[in-house]
């Protein structure tokens, strides 16, 4: 059989790592101690290297604390799952869960009673939040700065504006009346977050707000797709 | 309270979880990060040998995964495509770290004279079997060029077949190959380099001692 030198067999030393055997690479091996011991080197890396993987770990739960701060601030993510919502009732048209106590009224009602009774509901409670809002800043309409996410639902409601003007006219003012609520609502959250920032409350109102907002928007998108 | 509420993410199919990320479902994102976020940490744990750096490179890689899963069209799969992030994150945090522009070529082809490994057998009377360990193969895995250690991590310690890796690193699989080849070759250098200091270190310490007692 043909034999191979030791610099032959190096450069077939890859293929072989990757399980190719041939004949002379073989006979090489069993006769030379150097190459030998080359093979088992490589093997007893790789082995050592494989065995790394049973001991991986979970990342500290700090990373996904920080990393969802870094999403929220950013305003990639919402609490709400319209869609996954969608595809645990497909079946179901998408209610809310206020729109579920009243299965029989319509939509525009519905839509009206919900954000009125979120509005006072959110009034009654935050009322120590509410306390610090300066109300003559407030009266004098002075504006505060926007979050990401309050700028994406602005531009949201924008595009959302077409499907409106297809729709009924009555239904159409009866919701821009209550988005009107709703961005009174959170601006009042803005400004009370903005006074205080580290006040839980207020900054979970303010999400609700936001919340409240892409519902709302989400709605109108629908009815105006069904419109078209 | 609705905002720090911890969401129930357990069951939900990745397929779904992708989807309702794309929608800005926080539940969604976090279902993912809970399905990866073990292989990332480790991809970068390893590069980088450091659980501080690791974790902020994981970070970064996940952030600039859900800044980006929007574009996400399901071309490679999704993890594929999650790794590709995580080894570019940390190919360009090391490349940082040590000052130099270099692309992605250079760091998986470097020089034979200044890192690629050398074309012989190292010294006959050195075996390393039986002497490799834990901490003295991360210390020299921590030495190797950037590019060689993404493809033997990713090889040799998570297990991805060579076309995958190929995805990940945007080469072909015969540069995957040849990366791990010269990448293995490259640590049994360092690790008879580490074994004959080793050596020297008992030697010297041998003859204090007898030193000592004359």
């Amino acid at each position: 059989m043909a034999t191979i030198t030791c610099r032959e067999f190096l450069d077939h030393l890859e293929p072989w790592m990757e399980g190719e055997r041939p004949q002379d690479s073989l006979a090489h091996v069993r006769t030379c101690a150097n190459c030998s011991s080359v093979i088992k080197d490589l093997e007893a890396i790789h082995s050592e290297a494989r065995s790394w993987s049973a001991s991986e770990q979970d990342a500290p739960e700090r990373v996904w604390t920080s990393l969802r701060a870094q999403l929220e601030q950013e305003g990639l993510i919402r609490e709400t799952t319209p869609a996954r919502e969608s595809t645990a009732h497909a079946a179901a048209p998408r209610r809310g869960w206020f729109a579920g106590l009243f299965p029989r009224l319509p939509r525009p009602v519905l839509a009206g009673a919900y954000l009125a009774a979120l509005v006072a509901v959110a009034f009654a409670l935050s009322g120590p939040v509410n306390k610090r809002v300066n109300e003559a800043r407030w009266l004098k309409g002075t504006q505060i700065s926007t979050s990401p996410l309050s700028a994406q639902l602005n531009f949201a409601e924008q595009n959302s504006h077409s499907y409106v003007t297809r729709s009924n006219p009555v239904v159409a003012a009866s919701l821009h009346q209550n988005l009107a609520i709703v961005d009174n609502y959170i601006a009042l959250c803005e400004k009370s977050v903005s006074e205080d920032p580290q006040n839980e409350v207020a900054r979970d109102y303010l999400y609700e707000a936001y919340q409240q907002k892409a519902d709302l928007l989400t709605q109108l998108t629908e009815r105006g797709e069904n419109v078209q | 309270m609705a905002r720090t509420r911890r969401i129930d993410t357990g069951e939900l199919p990745e397929a779904e979880a992708i989807r309702l990320a794309q929608q800005g479902d926080a539940a969604a994102f976090e279902r993912l990060y809970r399905l990866h976020n073990r292989r990332v940490y480790s991809l970068c744990l390893r590069m980088v040998g450091n659980t501080a750096e690791a974790e902020d490179l994981t970070q970064e890689a996940f952030l600039q995964l859900f800044r980006k899963i929007a574009t996400f069209r399901g071309e490679s799969a999704f993890s594929t495509w999650l790794h590709r992030l995580a080894v570019n994150v940390v190919l360009m945090k090391l490349r940082k770290k040590s000052g130099n522009e270099s692309s992605l070529e250079e760091l998986t082809e470097p020089d034979e004279d200044s890192g690629g490994p050398r074309r012989d057998f190292g010294a006959p009377d050195l075996r390393l079997s039986g002497s490799i360990d834990r901490v003295n193969l991360q210390r020299a895995v921590e030495q190797l060029p950037p590019g060689y250690k993404s493809v033997f991590v990713l090889h040799d310690v998570q297990g991805y077949e060579h076309n995958e890796i190929a995805e990940i690193m945007a080469c072909s699989i015969g540069n995957s190959k040849s990366q791990l080849h010269k990448a293995r070759m490259r640590l049994r250098e360092l690790l008879h380099e580490a074994l004959r200091a080793q050596a020297r270190e008992d030697r010297k310490a041998a003859s204090a001692e007898t030193g000592g007692k004359d």
